[in-house]
């Protein structure tokens, strides 16, 4: 996993051009554009739902910290990783603050 | 002078002023119609709006040109506007009405169209999607011999309307469409029916005292393919796999992005999804086995077939 993803300075949003629902609580999504399936599931969900404006990591584990017990260490790490994993499908665009 | 021609068809009160031979006459005084059907003047020009492709989409009318038979508009679910070439053939103009244009019509209604056919087993509908040549009508067709109501043999009008009850089927029109080589396995004699318009071999035949006329609960999906093995199987598809069952077989599913339908669209497959049981039957390219998938089917209904995923 590269390290230079979202630095505290930057900022992720929902890319465009995804149709999105649920299933049984888990978020699922349909790229329009290579026809897709993405599975969030229900946390990855949630998170999706709080980068829909520009959010910082820090922003995010905030929030998180608040709906679900996790420890903020362990909550930091998942949540990088996992935007790592939506970067690189193309799901997320990352700006600079 | 236009007559008047009342029909119900996917549950809406349909007044006409084309004669659908199809679909069910309303007997009886009417006074609210869900839709109309007009019929302009036959026009030369009509394909001149559409300078890009056949499909446009403007001030919520949907509109769509059939090269030689007739331009089509549709507005609000409530409207078809029919404009005929001069000498268009009249059984292909209403192909195209009864097809792609209520299939529209549902979509803007928020009534989910699949394509494909739908029988009644025990008082639950299990719709039956495929391929063209998968064997859909076939299958169906050994249903309706076997005593087992239709519901659609085109067009499945899933209703989602309400979020706390369960999707529903509505009837469509009293008719199946059968290949000849189906007709003859099925002991049916080809003669007796009139061909559908340039489906050549492919024949319509009246069903009316099999056809369920009441919309009725929608139970299960089944994906039927044509398979390589010599055996029939069947098997449970999880519930991503069956979200995508859905959406390759939603009717006219390329129109959904021109309708600005696509994500209403997939929010109501993903609930189908996760609410109904969808399966794949695989059947044998060779030898006929209608009757037999028909038990596999309603082996499925009964619980008495023992799936895996």
């Amino acid at each position: 996993m590269s390290a230079d993803i979202l630095t505290a300075n930057e900022l992720v949003v929902q890319s465009d051009g995804f149709l999105v629902s649920e299933m049984n609580g888990e978020k699922v999504m349909l790229s329009i554009e290579n026809g897709k399936y993405y599975n969030l599931g229900q946390i990855g969900g949630r998170v999706w739902e709080l980068i829909a404006s520009p959010s910082s990591i820090q922003d995010i584990v905030n929030q998180l910290l608040t709906e679900y017990e996790i420890e903020p260490g362990a909550c930091e790490q998942q949540v990088r990783a996992f935007l790592q994993q939506l970067k690189s499908e193309g799901l997320i665009q990352v700006r600079k603050e | 002078m236009f007559t008047l021609n009342d029909y119900r068809i996917f549950g809406l009160n349909i007044r006409s002023k084309i004669v659908l031979p199809e679909a069910y006459e309303i007997h009886g005084i009417i006074s609210e119609f869900d839709v109309e059907i007009e019929l302009n003047p036959p026009q030369e020009d009509v394909q001149d709006q559409f300078t890009t492709g056949n499909y446009r989409f403007e001030n919520g009318r949907f509109l769509f040109h059939v090269p030689e038979t007739a331009c089509y508009s549709i507005t609000s679910g409530a409207r078809i506007s029919v404009t005929p070439y001069p000498g268009a053939d009249e059984a292909k103009i209403r192909l195209f009405l009864l097809g792609t244009c209520m299939g529209v019509l549902l979509m803007q209604r928020g009534i989910l169209p699949l394509h494909g056919s739908a029988v009644v087993i025990d008082g639950k509908v299990f719709a039956i999607v495929g391929e063209s040549g998968a064997g859909k009508s076939t299958l169906a067709a050994a249903f309706a011999h076997a005593g087992y109501p239709l519901m659609t043999d085109d067009v499945i009008a899933v209703s989602l309307s309400d979020d706390s009850a369960a999707a529903a089927v509505y009837p469509s029109y009293p008719q199946q469409k059968l290949w000849e080589e189906s007709i003859e396995q099925l002991g049916l004699l080809s003669h007796n029916y009139s061909s559908i318009y340039q489906r050549v071999n492919k024949y319509a035949v009246p069903i009316r005292s099999q056809f369920c006329r009441e919309p009725l609960p929608l139970a299960g999906v089944v994906e039927l393919i044509k398979a390589s093995e010599p055996e029939p199987s069947i098997k449970a598809y999880n519930r991503f796999e069956g979200l995508h069952v859905l959406n390759v077989h939603t009717y006219r599913s390329s129109l959904l992005h021109l309708l600005n339908l696509q994500q209403w669209q997939f929010q109501s497959i993903a609930r189908l999804a996760s609410e109904l049981p969808v399966y794949q039957l695989r059947r044998p390219a060779d030898g006929f086995s209608a009757f037999n998938l028909m038990d596999r089917v309603v082996g499925l209904a009964n619980k008495r077939e023992v799936v895996n995923s």
